[in-house]
C-alpha cells in the first residue's frame, strides 16, 4: 500500500500540472460588455439593503447603480475604472470582496498556525516521557525477597 | 517554556479585549464617508418649489445637505432640529434637503405635516445625488465648509450636540 503513494503522488501532480497548462494556453475569451457589467453588479454592495450585492437587489439605488454601470462601460470605461468610480463615493465598502490580500491571508495563516500547535500537542500526547523508575528502598527489596523465599519454600 | 506560559494568557486576552471593547462601542452599520476632505459633488435638481437647484449657486457659503424621505421614522425625530438651524443660522448656512427615494406627493405631505423650514428641498431622480454622495440610507447629512469641501457625515438622525459639533466644523457657530 504504501509502496504505491509516491507513484500516485507523482500521477496525480503531473496530472494536475497537465490541466494547469492546459487551461493557461486556452485562447482567453475577451467577456461582452454585458457578462462585465453583470459581473460588476455581483461584486458591488447595494448600499441600501443588508449584505445584498447590486444584482441581487430591487432597491432603486441598486438599479442606478446597475444603469451607471451598463452607462459607464458603453462611455468606454473599464471595469476597473467602474469599480473605482463607486471607491471614490463610498469608500472600500462598496466592494464586497476585501482588496487588502492580508483579509486573505490572515485567516489561512491562523489556520496553519491552529495546526502546526495541534500537531504538535498531539505528537506529545502520543509519546509521553518515559516515567522515571521510583526508586526502591533496600528494606522493602528484602521483604520482597524473603516474602517470595518463604513461597518457594 | 514556563514563561511562554505564562505570556500566552496576556497574549491572547489583551488583544481579544481590545478587538471586544473597540468592536461593540462603534455601529457596525455606519459607513465612514469616503467625501470628507474633498469637493462636494456638483449637482443641478429641480426643488419640490419648481425651481432649479444648482451646487454652483451655493458657493461661498457653508451647506448642510440633509437626504430624507417621508418613510424614515429618524427623518420625523430629526426634523424640528432642522427647522431650528434654519432659524438660527439661516442667515449664513445654505440647508438643503435632498428627498431619498420618495414621491414628491409624499415629501409634500411630510413638510405640511412636520413643518416646512423654507429651504430648498431638491428631487433627487433615480437616487443620482445620493449616489454622488454615497448614501446608504435617510437620514444621512453632509456638512460642507465655504470652500465647497465636504468636512463632516452625520450617520442616522442629527441631534443637538452632533449639529453643533458638525456646524463649528464648517465654521458655523452661535
Amino acid at each position: 500500500m504504501r509502496a504505491l503513494l509516491l507513484p500516485v503522488s507523482v500521477a496525480a501532480l503531473l496530472a494536475l500540472g497537465a490541466l494547469a497548462l492546459f487551461t493557461a494556453l486556452q485562447p482567453a475569451v475577451a467577456p461582452t460588455r454585458v457578462e462585465q457589467a453583470a459581473r460588476l453588479a455581483t461584486e458591488l454592495r447595494c448600499p441600501d439593503c443588508a449584505g445584498l450585492s447590486v444584482a441581487q437587489s430591487t432597491t432603486s439605488s441598486a438599479a442606478t447603480i446597475r444603469a451607471e454601470i451598463n452607462a459607464q462601460l458603453a462611455a468606454g470605461a473599464t471595469p476597473d475604472e467602474v469599480r473605482r468610480h463607486f471607491v471614490q463615493r463610498y469608500g472600500e465598502w462598496i466592494l464586497l470582496s476585501p482588496t487588502s490580500p492580508i483579509a486573505w491571508l490572515l485567516p489561512i495563516g491562523l489556520l496553519l498556525a491552529a495546526c502546526v500547535g495541534l500537531a504538535a500537542w498531539l505528537l506529545r500526547w502520543r509519546s509521553p516521557a518515559p516515567a522515571a523508575a521510583a526508586p526502591v528502598a533496600a528494606a522493602e527489596l528484602r521483604r520482597v525477597r524473603d516474602e517470595a523465599e518463604a513461597l518457594d519454600a | 517554556m514556563r514563561m511562554l506560559r505564562w505570556l500566552i494568557l496576556p497574549l491572547l486576552v489583551i488583544p481579544l479585549s481590545w478587538v471586544l471593547l473597540t468592536g461593540f462601542s462603534v455601529n457596525p452599520n455606519e459607513v465612514p464617508s469616503a467625501l470628507i476632505g474633498k469637493p462636494m459633488p456638483s449637482f443641478s435638481l429641480q426643488t419640490l418649489s419648481g425651481e432649479t437647484l444648482d451646487s454652483a449657486d451655493l458657493a461661498g457659503r457653508p451647506v448642510m445637505v440633509n437626504f430624507w424621505a417621508s418613510w424614515c421614522g429618524p427623518c420625523v425625530t430629526e426634523h424640528p432640529l432642522l427647522l431650528d438651524a434654519q432659524r438660527r443660522y439661516g442667515d449664513r448656512l445654505a440647508i438643503v434637503g435632498v428627498i431619498y427615494q420618495d414621491s414628491t406627493d409624499a415629501a409634500r405631505a411630510f413638510l405640511d405635516k412636520h413643518g416646512d423650514g423654507g429651504y430648498p428641498d431638491a428631487v433627487d431622480e433615480g437616487s443620482r445625488l445620493a449616489l454622488d454622495f454615497g448614501v446608504t440610507g435617510p437620514p444621512e447629512t453632509y456638512f460642507i465648509d465655504s470652500s465647497g469641501v465636504v468636512r463632516a457625515k452625520q450617520f442616522g438622525p442629527l441631534d443637538a450636540p452632533a449639529l453643533q459639533t458638525k456646524l463649528a466644523m464648517i465654521g458655523v457657530s452661535e
